[in-house]
């Protein structure tokens, strides 16, 4: 009997809570906000205490996402591109190198350009661009997350390109396991008047970038951890998900509420000061469909 | 339904701005330093648009301009907590 008269004052306009329910009450929300806060802080606490928790699963394949970007490539009317081997090696060392310096960026902590790969490998470019991805599932939603973006569509779309090499690397990044992908577009010099790398005449990249570095840096000389594959990826605990299904119980349990409360209200013709719960309704109604449609990926 | 009928032109602006603030966040879902702004831009419309509607009623009272705040920052920190991962 305690419990329903609970449950009623949590969830039913009722005069034990001024004829709104307890949760739809200011305090409530901002208590609400405060406790998905406090679950993201022990998310980022389990991250960095115990690695191995958090993780995204993912089934990425080089040759899928090779394959996925001269389909968009024939599509809209350019060449597919060849897969070089050389590329994918040191596409495969800057995955690597973002996992051992921890970082998610197109240029390392210590100023480490993504040219310095394709040169450090040996191969040396007329024309050379990255795009990066990590926290996907699949190789499809990738490869369309960057064809949303239009810098990144730039890239997969650009004529200047002939080859192309993409590494798929697991690893922890920022306390959550994880797949980064790494996909490296280059135009060889061979084949074309010799021009020094140091005066090529364009980089296209993701985003705007610096001139490469115009000295080759030797990274092939540094270790390469070998790259664990997707596979051997262990996932217990994904942030993305565990935040978007507590967000959509939120959201669904608020919803709910707001519904019964219009029908209450209407039916009893309650007289009270408050917002408008078709308001309400309709911005919750915009954060829930905004939350079945956000999916976990970053891209750069 | 009376009310939202005699509500009806202010509620067709409130659903053309939360309209707006869905498709920027999914058309800019590559950018999200972009869908940071979308988010807080579409849950302060919503908030101004509830004050300016229970004015415009004159039934505006503190507790309302904190319920339309606190469902704003639930909201909002719902779509932080998502965008951020």
């Amino acid at each position: 009997m305690q419990l329903i008269k609970f449950l009623r004052h949590l969830f039913v306009p009722h005069e034990s809570n001024n004829q709104k329910a307890k949760i739809l009450h200011s305090e409530s929300l901002i208590t609400i906000a405060a406790l998905l806060i406090s679950f993201q802080l022990i998310l980022n606490f389990t991250g960095k205490t115990f690695p191995k928790v958090l993780g995204y699963a993912s089934n990425i394949s080089p040759s899928d996402i090779i394959t996925l970007t001269n389909q968009q490539r024939v599509a809209n009317g350019l060449l597919p591109l060849s897969t070089n081997s050389v590329l994918s090696n040191a596409a495969v060392a800057k995955g690597n190198d973002m996992f051992a310096k921890g970082y998610w960026a197109h240029f390392a902590p210590d100023g480490t350009s993504p040219w310095s790969f394709f040169l450090g490998f040996g191969y040396k470019y007329r024309y050379a661009g990255e795009n990066l991805a990590r926290d996907f599932s699949d190789s499809s939603s990738t490869v369309n997350a960057w064809m949303n973006s239009p810098s990144h569509r730039e890239n997969i779309l650009n004529s200047n390109y002939k080859e192309i090499g993409v590494g798929v690397v697991n690893g922890t990044l920022l306390g959550a396991q994880t797949t980064i992908v790494v996909q490296f577009f280059g135009a060889p010099l061979t084949g074309v008047p010799s021009i020094p790398v140091a005066q090529a005449k364009e980089i296209t990249t993701a985003s705007p970038l610096p001139k490469p570095t115009l000295a080759p840096i030797p990274v092939a000389n540094t270790p390469i951890p070998s790259p664990a594959t997707a596979s051997e990826t262990t996932t217990y605990v994904s942030p993305f998900a565990s935040t978007k299904n507590l967000s959509l119980g939120i959201i669904g349990t608020l919803l709910l509420v707001l519904s019964i409360d219009l029908i209450v209200v209407r039916r009893k013709r309650i007289a009270r000061i408050g917002g408008r719960t078709i308001a309400h309704l309709a911005y919750l109604g915009m954060i829930l469909a905004v939350i079945l449609i956000l999916k976990a990926g970053n891209i750069l | 339904m009376k009310t939202f009928a005699r509500h009806l032109p202010h509620y067709m602006l409130l659903f053309g701005i939360l309209l707006a603030g869905f498709a920027g966040l999914v058309i800019f879902s590559y950018d999200k330093n972009f869908q940071f702004g979308v988010a807080v831009a579409t849950s302060v419309a919503y908030v101004f648009w509830g004050i300016i509607h229970h004015l415009y009623h004159k039934d505006l009272h503190f507790e309302t301009v904190l319920e339309y705040i606190a469902v704003a920052v639930l909201g909002l920190t719902i779509l932080f907590t998502l965008i951020l991962h």
